[in-house]
């Protein structure tokens, strides 16, 4: 060994897989990671890399492969046992007690106690103690008796961190630990991870901001369809070499399409837009134009589906469709011309005990007969033209919808729309988790739809069936459109460094 | 052995849609043989006519269930219902005005309910359950307690729980109206699909454009009109108003809409099931009641009747809506 690589290996990897129903989600992954090294995993959606997460913090068992800590071959059965072994997580989600202070939530489920007479009772001045010695590690000032809903979102990852620096930790793995952060915020929690670096751990950290894992990271990992794609040192690493390593996919539809965009006619208009989550939003869909919006989770694709339709309340903003202002509420936007296709199609887009003409008609139900009472025989009639229009593989208009395949569910949805005449069709992720033949007939929809001259919104984290797909591609990050791309003219690696790009 | 598989097949299917249906029809025989005069067409109209109040608030709770929402409020507010009623028709003789205030209370509790409920998002058990406190209260207020007979009644007030049209009980006909317009409306209105689909899936129907706040109130509208009816129907019946009375609704209307959801189809609560469970819930109470059982038996048995009713519901693989 040379003296160059002193460091000590804590935590490595041989051949690590994971397959679920005949699928390799994960396959023949090797890895290491030193003490006090901050190792960074990037790649797309569906990459492997919270599989990867899942396998080392205990949630699930590989299929094949080994874990390695400090040269002995391990095996853990659940969460619990890892955590023993030294894996610690810092979960993307923050699970903390609102209502309870600073020191309570590091120490829920690790108590510290003391015994009086005969009863064990919480012992705070130890408590106080361990829990201001990690703060001291992070270099970082914080009342430990401040209610954590009232700290703000940094501070509560870094009671994150805490929770693993009073127990027992070899390997911290953070997921996503700057999403919902600002960029002050975001600043500070880079600093505390580097200050860990100096406690001897081994950092694995998982983010989708290509910026912010250059600066911190000592070596960087690719991952791209289950695989590791290489490994890099940060000196080697630009961010046109990270991204070209995670795009490029195996099996995808080669389905193109011709604009048939009207660029007379304008569908659709949001002016300065903003809720919560969404900063100043501009833009239209014309007559026959489809119009992708492209971001990495949590830019604000899906918040823009919900503030046009009116699910989501919205601060400022002006929408108009077919030139008609409109106030964005779901009942107003229906009877406007907006159709949404909702990204969790069993949640959000059906009810799951009723049939399929049942789910068809519940958008449009007042064009069944004038009066209050329901025409039953258009219902059906109508249920069973899309059936066959849609190819839906169902006994029939009277199948309840549950018991139907993804891909069928995600066509009864889209059929729903199809029994009426809308303007403008969002479809938010409607390809998610469904076979390739139904994605297909999918893509051919939202052609037809155009052809017919409706303005689509076609929302994906999938950016290679954007590109066959959209005539225009509009890029969100952190809840702001910051770029727009021809797709025709533009490659997926000048898209993908845009979505992933930090200020720049 | 394809014809085999069917045959197994429609008969889960039938004890699934119709075993309780059956269950209430050897119930029925069994009290018929063991009970003297219960199979007696004045005891069977006395049934009848027992169930009326039952099954027309069911029917309205019905409507609250199928959307997804839950009434606590029903048993207070009939005996509230009642008291006022009372109250105006002794102090104005005046029929007319006193029923429109009956349905106007009614109404107006719902309203509350579904404020508080649909609108500003209380959990419905907390919220209704609050609002039938305060209801009883009010009719506490209202009488001290004490019940108030009503002496000289319009005869319109006494046929409307005491009347008979041919050999029918006027009540009788009241109860099987309103089964009637609650089954149209719940099956084969716009009105009733939405309720359904709310029930079903409260974010899949906003997502469908439903306003679902609205639908909801809608609900609590008919469980309060359907109330004052009841209140009414019993207000004549017993010719007083008994701020006490009505009480016990409650948990025989919670059983008899349970029971609705193991009939009929997909687990779904029911006009035509909550009719049924109605008839279940009088049948013990009418039963029970002939064979000299202590009434603090008739209670051990109605819970166990709705442990089972909420058990079978589950075990259907029905879940259960209900927020709490």
């Amino acid at each position: 060994m040379s003296f160059i690589d002193v460091k000590e290996e804590i935590l490595s990897t041989r051949n690590l897989g994971k397959e679920f129903n005949d699928v390799w989600v994960l396959n023949d992954i090797n890895i290491n990671l030193k003490k006090g090294e901050i190792h960074s995993i990037v790649g797309e959606n569906g990459a492997g890399k919270s599989t990867f997460i899942k396998i080392l913090s205990g949630v699930y068992a590989p299929s094949k492969g080994e874990i390695i800590i400090n040269s002995q071959k391990v095996k853990f059965n659940n969460v619990k046992e890892s955590e023993q072994l030294g894996i610690r997580t810092v979960h993307q989600e923050i699970n903390l007690i609102p209502f309870f202070n600073v020191m309570e939530n590091i120490f829920v489920g690790a108590e510290l106690e003391k015994k009086v007479m005969v009863i064990n009772i919480l012992d705070k001045k130890k408590s106080a103690e361990k829990a201001k010695e990690a703060l001291d590690t992070l270099g970082v000032e914080l009342d430990l008796n401040k209610y954590v809903h009232k700290i703000d979102a940094s501070m509560r990852r870094i009671v994150q961190i805490c929770k693993v620096l009073v127990g027992k930790y070899e390997v911290i793995i953070f997921d996503e630990p700057t999403t919902t952060l600002g960029s002050s915020e975001r600043r500070r929690l880079l600093e505390v991870i580097r200050n860990l670096k100096k406690q001897d751990a081994g950092i694995i950290f998982i983010s989708h901001n290509i910026d912010e894992v250059l600066e911190i990271s000592d070596r960087i990992t690719v991952f791209r369809d289950g695989e590791n794609m290489g490994t890099m040192l940060k000196k080697e690493s630009t961010v046109n070499k990270i991204v070209s390593k995670m795009i490029g996919h195996k099996s995808y539809s080669d389905f193109k399409r011709k604009s048939v965009t009207d660029k007379d006619k304008v569908i659709f208009e949001a002016k300065d837009l903003n809720t919560e989550r969404l900063k100043n939003i501009n833009f239209k869909v014309y007559k026959g134009e489809v119009v992708g919006i492209a971001g990495i989770v949590g830019a604000g694709k899906t918040e823009i589906a919900r503030a046009i339709f009116g699910i989501d309340a919205v601060e400022s903003g002006e929408f108009y469709i077919n030139g008609d202002r409109y106030k964005p509420k779901p009942g107003t936007s229906v009877k406007k011309g907006i159709a949404l296709v909702p990204e969790e199609r069993q949640e959000q887009g059906l009810v799951l005990n009723m049939d399929v003409k049942k789910n068809i008609s519940l958008a449009y139900l007042d064009q069944l007969g004038k009066s209050s009472v329901i025409d039953f025989e258009t219902e059906k009639n109508t249920a069973e033209k899309l059936i066959e229009y849609l190819k839906i593989k169902t006994t029939g208009p009277f199948q309840i919808v549950k018991y139907l395949s993804g891909g069928n569910q995600q066509k009864v949805v889209i059929g729903r729309w199809l029994s009426g005449d809308f303007s403008l069709g969002i479809f938010d992720e409607p390809t998610k988790g469904i076979d390739i033949k139904a994605k297909e007939d999918i893509y051919h929809q939202i052609d037809m739809l155009a052809h017919k001259g409706k303005g689509i919104i076609f929302i994906s984290s999938f950016l290679p069936e954007l590109i066959n797909v959209t005539d225009r591609i509009i890029v969100m990050k952190d809840g702001k459109i910051v770029d727009e791309f021809d797709p025709k003219q533009n490659t997926e690696t000048e898209i993908m460094i845009a979505m992933l790009g930090g200020n720049n | 052995m394809n014809n085999k598989i069917n045959k197994t097949i429609s008969w889960s299917e039938v004890l699934r849609k119709y075993g309780t249906v059956i269950g209430t029809i050897i119930m029925f025989i069994i009290f018929s043989l063991v009970v003297d005069r219960f199979f007696t067409f004045r005891n069977l109209f006395m049934l009848l006519r027992q169930m009326s109040m039952l099954t027309i608030i069911a029917c309205g709770f019905t409507f609250v269930m199928a959307a997804g929402g839950f009434d606590m409020s029903i048993g207070s507010v009939t005996g509230l219902v009642s008291m006022i009623f009372t109250i105006v028709l002794v102090s104005t003789s005046n029929f007319l005005l006193s029923f429109l205030i009956a349905i106007i209370v009614g109404l107006s509790v719902g309203l509350i309910n579904a404020m508080l409920v649909a609108y500003i998002n209380l959990p419905d058990f907390i919220g209704t359950f609050a609002v039938g406190s305060v209801a009883y209260g009010i009719k506490m207020l209202l009488t001290k307690g004490n019940p108030i007979f009503i002496k000289n009644p319009p005869e319109i007030f006494t046929f409307i729980g005491q009347g008979y049209v041919g050999a029918v009980p006027f009540p009788v006909i009241l109860m099987l109206a309103f089964l009637v317009i609650s089954i149209f409306i719940l099956h084969k209105t716009k009105l009733g699909r939405r309720i359904y689909a709310i029930g079903g899936n409260t974010v899949a129907s906003v997502y469908a454009g439903i306003n679902v706040k609205w639908y909801r109130m809608i609900t609590f509208l008919i469980s309060g009109l359907s109330v004052s009816i009841a209140a009414i129907i019993m207000t004549s019946r017993l010719n007083s108003g008994q701020p006490l009375a009505g009480e016990n609704f409650l948990l025989d209307v919670i059983a008899a809409v349970f029971l609705s959801t193991t009939m009929f189809g997909e687990g779904e609560p029911n006009a035509m099931g909550s009719f049924v469970g109605s008839l279940i819930i009088s049948m013990l109470n009418n039963g029970l009641t002939m064979l000299s059982v202590p009434y603090y038996f008739q209670y051990i048995t109605k819970g166990m009747v709705v442990i089972a009713a909420v058990m079978l519901a589950v075990v259907m693989g029905q879940k259960l809506r209900v927020k709490f």
